[in-house]
């Protein structure tokens, strides 16, 4: 129950009953990371969407220079690597946490495309969300001109 | 209430970022981002609220000079 309540404030689930969050926790995965743990690399194929629920992770892209640079910080509540749940492609960019016990849930893209079309009441909901996740985060992006995402 | 803030670094050329807040960012309240401090500047509606959601926009300054993020 804590995990559902827990749950309830991200966005990204934001709609869902308690009998429809309870199903997502079911094909959650927790993990904890300490700072400077790699959560995944850049164009690696891993589908899996994480969501943080406790902690700060940081985004970071390769340069062509063969450097890299941090490019946006995502703390309690944001989700992260959901193109690849869309569109199944290479991670875009690497992703590791900033603080000791970095918490995250993750889910990957087949349990929750079967949940979805199992309920498409989920599916709608998830989808307009992760819709507006995404808008959230181009709106982000033009106000910030250091971020590349 | 629950606030998605997304931050914005006023000048130099550190990332901002994007986090869920239990209470509005106030002006003048110090947030973190990443590994540094900052001071809030500026605070309004980015998009209007949704469900239990508010949805806001801050802009905000260094506390102290920050290092370039290059890895």
């Amino acid at each position: 129950m804590e995990l559902v309540k827990l749950l309830s404030s991200v966005p990204l689930f934001s709609g869902l009953n308690t009998d429809q969050l309870t199903r997502l926790t079911s094909i959650s995965r927790s993990e904890t990371f300490n700072t400077d743990d790699i959560i995944f690399k850049q164009g690696s194929t891993d589908d899996r969407v994480y969501i943080v629920t406790r902690g700060q992770v940081e985004i970071r892209f390769a340069d062509a220079g063969g450097g890299d640079h941090a490019a946006l910080y995502l703390g309690q509540g944001q989700i992260f690597g959901e193109m690849a749940l869309l569109d199944k492609g290479a991670r875009s960019a690497s992703v590791l946490a900033i603080e000791d016990g970095t918490e995250v849930y993750s889910i990957t893209s087949t349990a929750l495309m079967t949940l979805c079309q199992q309920d498409t009441a989920i599916g709608f909901i998830m989808m307009r969300n992760l819709a507006l996740d995404l808008s959230f985060k181009l709106r982000h992006k033009n106000l910030d001109p250091t971020t590349s995402i | 209430m629950i606030y998605k803030v997304s931050y914005v670094v006023s000048g130099g050329n550190y990332p901002g970022g994007i986090k869920n807040e239990n209470e509005r960012p106030q002006v003048g309240a110090v947030v973190q981002i990443g590994r540094v401090k900052f001071k809030v500047m500026e605070v309004h509606e980015i998009i209007p609220p949704r469900d239990d959601f508010q949805f806001l926009h801050a802009t905000v300054k260094p506390l102290e000079e920050v290092e370039p993020t290059k890895g």
